[in-house]
């Protein structure tokens, strides 16, 4: 048995994806209603969703807003995540406003971000840096907090000064922790995306989605389900990779199925 | 020189309660000395340390280092922790090159001192390993390699072979003691194993336990260069072992009496 085994372990995922459209398939095919296409026809709506200048150019904006929102994510909530970690007053003061921020669906306020600042960019990009940071900040404190005390004061008899230790200890010491918050926050960004391109139709793969959902094109629907779906094990295994690439010194360093983490 | 004062310490327990972990301590130690400080667990002996070491302050009295109080942590006094404290995402190369790198001394003259420092603790070969993939024992010779590269004029070990099963333990000890003879830093080695402290040490102070206090002061007289083979067969080493260890089952009793 052991050869069947170590030849089905690399082709599981392959298996269960097969599956999961042949059980589509045959709901389909055995429910037979107008707004529930069979898998191969959301499969061949596809190439035609792709090949689509109009298209492509919503599913590329939707992605450059995740990009920014992301980044801004990044570049914001890891410093202070770090922050609250090392210092216990700077914990004491942000602790509240993220438990506040914490429990709310960041697409909820979306109409009132729409109030302020339109149906826009701005409006959804915030949202998307919204929901993404909290993991980060989350995750990143967790870091910085774990951080061993000894290693600091070595880097302290050393000579080297608060912010540097800062910079160059608890950093890369919290880094798996933070990556593990990121790779939280990259399928976080595109949830949010969808949502919010869903309240604020304008632009984005949710724009389409939606729209094809007011025009009862359902095939058009479903596909664009696999294709966010697709992205989304796209981005996150790339993640993934480089994550693991960064933190091969750490036990961290081995590659972690999205379910594990 | 260093000189500690009347150093006195007490913190709060998770409890709320005040523990009195350091009762009013002054010793002095010359320069180049190897100097124990041997107590049972929670005797205040690694505060003590910490104190000197510039990591904690005191909360009553003064330690100075070359005349100067001590304010905080500096390259002059080096610490090794029993918990190695290595940065894990460094090579042993990279952890060793820290301290050097961390003093602007150019990247190539530093290779050449760390190389040969990696070779002197014996891992040669080892350069571009992982903490991860290092024992406990070579771990430790990274940590005291990295300290050592900075070039700090006392040790701080903090039971930096406690960790350590006894075979490579007695190894990294005679390793340390070659490595001290040959520029005889000052050395301050805290540890509970009174055998290590006989077999290193110039001087080793005895501590009673909660709150810590100096029991008595001992001086080793016994030849250097130290082997260990030697030793065990001399009288004068298992003098001084049985000699110390009645103190600590003293301090021991006291203990349970109170």
């Amino acid at each position: 048995m052991m050869w069947l085994s170590r030849l089905l372990t690399p082709l599981a995922p392959l298996l269960a994806c097969i599956g999961l459209l042949c059980v589509w398939q045959a709901a389909s095919l055995a429910l037979d209603t107008g707004s529930f296409p069979t898998a191969l026809e959301a499969l061949r709506a596809i190439p035609d969703i792709l090949g689509d200048r109009g298209s492509l150019i919503n599913i590329l904006a939707s992605l450059r807003r995740m990009a920014i929102g992301l980044a801004l994510a990044v570049l914001i909530a890891i410093p202070l995540g770090l922050l609250m970690g090392r210092s216990r007053n700077v914990a004491a003061f942000f602790n509240p406003l993220l438990m506040v921020i914490y429990p709310v669906p960041k697409a909820a306020l979306m109409p009132v971000i729409m109030l302020w600042l339109g149906v826009g960019d701005v409006s959804k990009t915030l949202v998307i840096f919204l929901g993404v940071s909290l993991p980060i900040i989350y995750h990143s404190f967790q870091g910085a907090r774990a951080v061993e005390e000894k290693m600091l004061w070595s880097g302290a008899a050393m000579g080297m000064s608060a912010s540097r230790r800062m910079l160059r200890i608890v950093l890369p010491a919290a880094l798996p922790e933070i990556l593990t918050g990121c790779r939280t926050g990259l399928v976080l960004a595109l949830i949010t995306m969808i949502t919010s391109e869903m309240i604020a139709r304008q632009s984005g793969a949710g724009n389409i989605l939606f729209n094809a959902m007011d025009m009862a094109q359902y095939d058009t629907v479903f596909a664009m389900i696999l294709i966010v779906g697709a992205m989304g094990i796209i981005l996150d295994a790339a993640f993934e990779r480089l994550r693991a690439m960064l933190v091969r010194w750490s036990d961290a360093g081995r590659a972690i199925p999205l379910s594990y983490s | 020189m260093i000189a500690v004062e009347n150093v006195s310490h007490r913190f709060e327990t998770s409890g709320r309660q005040s523990h009195l972990a350091l009762d009013d301590i002054t010793l002095e130690i010359t320069d180049g000395a190897f100097v124990s400080i041997l107590g049972p667990s929670g005797c205040g002996k690694s505060t003590l340390l910490y104190i000197i070491g510039g990591f904690v302050k005191p909360t009553g009295g003064v330690a100075r280092v070359q005349g100067r109080a001590i304010t905080g942590p500096g390259p002059d006094r080096g610490p090794v922790f029993q918990e190695f404290a290595l940065f894990p995402w460094k090579t042993v190369l990279g952890n060793v090159m820290y301290g050097p790198r961390q003093q602007r001394i150019p990247r190539a003259e530093a290779e050449v001192q760390v190389r040969r420092l990696i070779d002197m603790v014996g891992l040669k070969g080892y350069e571009n390993f992982y903490p991860k993939e290092l024992s406990g024992g070579m771990k430790q010779r990274v940590a005291i390699a990295r300290t050592l590269a900075y070039n700090p004029s006392v040790l701080l070990m903090d039971e930096p072979f406690g960790a350590l099963d006894a075979h490579t333990r007695t190894r990294l000890q005679n390793d340390l003691l070659n490595i001290w003879e040959r520029d005889r830093k000052t050395v301050l080695f805290v540890t509970h194993a009174v055998d290590e402290a006989v077999f290193l040490s110039d001087k080793v102070i005895v501590m009673t336990r909660s709150p810590g206090r100096i029991k008595t002061i001992i001086d080793i007289d016994l030849p250097r260069p130290r082997k260990r083979a030697e030793l065990l067969l001399d009288a004068r080493y298992q003098n001084y072992v049985v000699a110390i260890e009645r103190l600590i089952d003293d301090t021991g009793i006291d203990e349970a009496a109170r």
